[in-house]
């Protein structure tokens, strides 16, 4: 008798723990508790929108700047224990209402230590536009919470554009965040003066992307065609990234209709050469597909960097093979195989298992409004299995752009998706989404850079951890990642059960790397650059060089 | 390639004689170059400008031909061209010279300045060749306007078909579609960007024939996903032919494609056989002239009466039905263009075409198409862009309709229908009475 009571007992305790299990609910939807009220508001169907995520006021808490399209833009400012205000409205931001804008991206474009933004935009909303182009906006940030238009400053002016997104990044590895600009339809130098039947036929064609090179903080250049880059697309922005492990910054490019039109780009950065090679046809990476935003993440933690392409129906999952080998789709052998359409797309490691799952943000071609549930493909020892479901994350709305980010700084990466207003009725709800993490309870590191002659936060550097012999990978985003968007570029490691980091090797714009070793888990590292190492190699370099002409004048004069 | 050679030639000496029947093709040529290379092009508008273009021609020189009728006055809202001062004399071919210039320049309103700078430069040199024995300026003057003066009248009558500047509203953003089990859906897997269906209203527009416009709207197979109903079995023929494409069948899907994107379009394909058989058979100027109004009217008619079938039905693609129904891993061997299915605009024109070639040329023609050589392989599709041959006009009309059912775009429900509303179309156009005499 009391053998049974006994398996009466736990059978019952298996039962209330199956009961909790599913009840519990790993990413909660915090939205309306955050005090995050935004909807994207499409112009003409489809486009857009996107996110930031930066520290506009150094307090440590990660705040969010969301395009509206034709809604109003937000900034939220993170007030801590996860809650937000809106401080849009007087923060000199207001210019962007004039606008339809789509994607942004952040970086220190000044290098006055505050963070700036570049908005890309598609027409205007104060004008009438026959063909829509508008310029995009780049905005300084006064480090007081408020920002200033300095488009014109910047020599952005003449810059007329049908942009989806943009990326920072250190194309010449100067400390100066260089950017590209991803354009759809036909772009022009300043507004038409003339419009025609023919200027109208002639502006739904592909277009050329902006190469804008930052000139010491003071001003861009489009730098185009001198970095021998002649592409042209349905573009829907780039992500710079080191694929080929030389510490330079590659070029990936996300072009729509790539079956049809042009497909996507991968280009090679000859650094220290003003020049990128197109090794998209070599590497496997000219894909003819829908492309429209990529996530960048080792997720088998090889030390090559993998590209996970959305795409319209299925998407592409471009894993690294190692140097001259072209790259392999995978999505369907790695479990993720799935229909649906997909914009944004971030890699984390959101159980703290040690490697990256991976968020994607799902949603139909407005004013198409057949609901479709994001996805969240959790990393199981090297295949994905998809789990949006059960860990709450199944959301309907129309989704674009999404981000990653620490919302209450607990260590764990918790998510922004901005989603669109349906253009025609909708049978769910299509709001922009905060889904805070629960689900983590492993250990973690963060490490945040801090740039002295590389841009503040790093941007094109990268990072690396060495914990119980595994080496994880992560690049600091300079935007045009996820769709349009930009994650946080504080980098996130999960370590399981490891309480210490055996090593973190930053490897700074340009090549210079530090390296720190025996850190203690469950914290943010701040590493500042030591430009003492970079001046030991200038140094170095000078030496050499006189040593080398004095060489050369020995041999030739004695 | 004649396009080219003619104008290298212009300023050289001795210059080898142009026949008129090279005079019709060069101009048939450069109107399948504007369309194909003016962009936000459609199969719609280019059938439109090729009705309009090859009748220019015909009536331009017809009045020279006592064998030939003008047929202004058959036609729908027409009352009457410009004719001939009576006990004047023309040369006609650079009446037809002026007249192909002008309809081209007018129709095509939107196309790039290089594009216009090629129409008056071939223009004038045939203007050149065709003058240069003719000592009455007056003659040539009068011959150029009285063409000028034809273009001008079409031009102004085309204006009123509800086709005109057409290219400015290829997507009405503002008609909100049917939407309904079996109902056209956006393509995922598309040829344009577009999300809303191309000229929703084409099917209102004034045909060239009265007859056309007149034609009774065929039947359909009533939806029903159930699995051994005819309308399901129509799309699992399609899935089943996609899992078992020969290395031809994707030879024929792709060159049929005519994407307006890239090329002259199904219609200009009808234009350039046109064109093949002239090269080939080398009829006189009134012959050349007649075909060209015949076939380029015929594929214009086609797609109106096409048009407003596919909206009046509003039907599904096997890219919507396959995937909900039978295997959802399916996509198309050819992407989606963005109109509904039922009938197919290829079958319908190309057959509308072959019905009015058989009774223009009759003798039995063999020839190759030769449309899309030296463009690159498809390397999507594995597939090589490979001349076609044939033997018969109709089986011109019978492949284009197969390449959309190899394609996966088109059931052959689409296509059957298609290729009968082709034939009566064309014979529509026969009927006209163009000659004064039997043949």
């Amino acid at each position: 008798m009391a053998h049974s009571s006994q398996l009466i007992f736990v059978v019952s305790i298996i039962q209330s723990s199956l009961a909790i299990a599913q009840e519990m609910v790993y990413f909660k939807d915090v939205t309306k508790q955050a005090g995050i009220d935004h909807q994207f508001q499409v112009y003409e169907g489809m486009f857009g929108g996107g996110i930031s995520v930066f520290d506009i006021n150094h307090d440590g808490l990660e705040d969010l700047y969301i395009t509206g399209g034709m809604n109003s833009d937000a900034l939220y400012l993170n007030q801590g224990a996860g809650r937000f205000k809106n401080i849009f409205v007087g923060s000199g931001l207001e210019l962007t209402g004039n606008f339809v804008t789509q994607g942004v991206t952040s970086a220190d474009v000044d290098r006055d230590g505050w963070v700036d933004i570049f908005i890309t935009t598609i027409t205007s909303r104060d004008s009438i536009q026959k063909i829509p182009r508008a310029i995009n906006l780049l905005f300084l940030n006064n480090g007081d919470l408020s920002f200033r238009d300095a488009t014109a400053e910047y020599k952005l002016e003449p810059f007329y554009s049908f942009s989806t997104g943009a990326n920072f990044g250190d194309v010449n590895a100067d400390g100066y965040p260089d950017l590209y600009v991803g354009n759809y339809f036909l772009e022009y130098e300043g507004t038409l003066s003339e419009i025609s039947d023919a200027t109208i036929v002639g502006a739904n064609q592909t277009a050329r992307g902006y190469l804008l090179i930052n000139h010491k903080g003071q001003y861009f250049t489009n730098e185009y065609e001198e970095y021998g880059l002649d592409h042209r697309g349905f573009g829907f922005g780039a992500v710079f990234t080191d694929f080929d492990n030389d510490y330079d910054q590659d070029l990936l490019v996300n072009h729509d209709f790539g079956y049809k039109a042009v497909p996507s780009y991968l280009l090679q950065n000859q650094y220290p050469q003003k020049s990128f090679d197109d090794l998209s046809k070599q590497l496997n990476m000219d894909l003819k597909i829908n492309a429209m935003g990529a996530a960048v993440g080792d997720y088998d933690n090889n030390g090559l960097l993998d590209y996970f392409v959305t795409n319209i129906r299925f998407n592409f999952f471009m894993v690294n093979q190692g140097p001259g080998k072209p790259f392999v789709d995978r999505a369907r052998d790695l479990g993720m195989h799935y229909v649906t359409i997909s914009w944004g797309a971030n890699f984390a490691d959101f159980d703290h298992d040690g490697d990256l799952d991976l968020f994607v943000a799902n949603g139909d071609l407005n004013p198409n409004c057949v609901p479709m549930a994001n996805f969240y493909f959790e990393n199981q020892e090297g295949s994905f299995t998809e789990k949006a479901r059960q860990v709450g994350l199944n959301d309907y709305g129309i989704g674009r752009g999404s981000v990653i980010f620490d919302l209450e700084n607990d260590g764990d990466m918790d998510i922004l998706v901005v989603n669109q207003k349906p253009v025609k009725d909708y049978p769910d709800s299509s709001f922009t989404r905060l889904f805070r993490n629960d689900l983590a309870n492993g250990n973690y590191l963060k490490v945040a850079l801090k740039g002295i002659e590389a841009e503040s936060r790093g941007i094109g550097s990268r990072i690396e951890i060495v914990v119980d012999k595994v080496r994880m990978l992560r690049e600091v985003d300079g935007g045009g990642s996820s769709h349009i968007s930009q994650n946080s570029t504080i980098a996130h490691f999960g370590l399981g059960n490891s309480s210490r980091v055996d090593s973190v090797i930053v490897t700074w714009t340009g090549g210079n790397q530090q390296v720190l070793t025996n850190i203690e888990a469950n914290r943010l590292l701040v590493i500042q650059e030591s430009p003492e190492k970079r001046n030991l190699w200038v140094a170095g370099g000078i030496f050499l060089v006189i040593g080398l002409l004095t060489l050369f004048g020995y041999f030739k004069f004695r | 390639m004649v396009l080219t050679s003619f104008l290298l030639q212009c300023g050289k000496k001795p210059v080898r004689s142009i026949s008129e029947h090279e005079l019709a093709a060069a101009w048939a040529e450069m109107a399948l170059y504007i369309t194909k290379h003016t962009p936000s092009n459609s199969p719609t508008y280019a059938s439109r400008c090729l009705g309009y273009t090859g009748l220019t021609m015909y009536e331009s020189v017809v009045h020279g031909y006592p064998s030939h009728n003008s047929v202004a006055s058959q036609l729908n809202d027409l009352a009457a061209l410009p004719v001939p001062d009576a006990g004047q004399t023309y040369h006609w071919p650079l009446s037809l010279n002026a007249a192909q210039s002008n309809i081209l320049r007018n129709l095509y309103n939107q196309t790039s300045d290089l594009n216009k700078s090629k129409i008056d430069s071939l223009e004038m040199s045939f203007r050149e060749h065709f003058s240069r024995h003719i000592d009455d300026p007056t003659l040539i003057e009068r011959s150029e306007n009285y063409g000028r003066s034809i273009a001008e009248a079409v031009f102004e009558w085309s204006k009123a078909d509800g086709g005109h500047r057409g290219y400015l509203q290829n997507f009405d953003k503002d008609w909100s579609h049917p939407e309904r089990p079996g109902s056209w859906k956006p393509p995922l897997y598309a040829q344009s960007f577009s999300h809303h269906p191309l000229h929703p209203h084409w099917g209102k527009n004034r045909t060239f024939i009265k007859a056309n416009s007149e034609l009774e709207t065929p039947e359909i197979i009533k939806y029903d996903t159930t699995g051994n109903s005819e309308y399901y079995q129509q799309f699992k023929q399609v899935y089943d032919k996609e899992r078992e494409l020969t290395q031809e069948e994707k030879e024929i899907a792709i060159w049929w494609g005519d994407d307006p994107g890239e090329t002259f379009t199904p219609p200009g394909h009808s234009y350039y056989i046109t064109t093949v058989a002239i090269k080939a058979l080398k009829p006189d100027l009134i012959k050349c002239a007649e075909a060209y109004a015949r076939v380029g009217m015929a594929v214009a008619d086609a797609f109106i009466i096409c048009w407003r079938w596919k909206y009046h039905f509003f039907s599904e693609r096997p890219n919507t039905f396959i995937p909900q129904f039978i295997d959802q891993d399916w996509e198309s061997f050819w992407p989606d263009p963005p109109f509904p299915a039922f009938p197919s605009g290829h079958a319908i024109q190309a057959a509308s075409a072959a019905t009015v070639l058989e009774d223009i040329f009759q003798e039995p023609v063999s020839f190759f198409d030769s449309a899309h050589i030296g463009r690159a392989r498809d390397e999507l599709r594995d597939t090589d862009f490979r001349q076609r041959s044939f033997d018969s006009f109709w089986a011109v009309a019978q492949e284009t309709a197969n390449s959309r059912f190899y394609g996966g775009i088109h059931t052959l429900q689409d296509n059957e229908v298609g290729l009968a509303g082709g034939r009566s179309v064309g014979k529509n156009v026969n009927n006209l009475e163009w000659h004064t005499a039997p043949n």
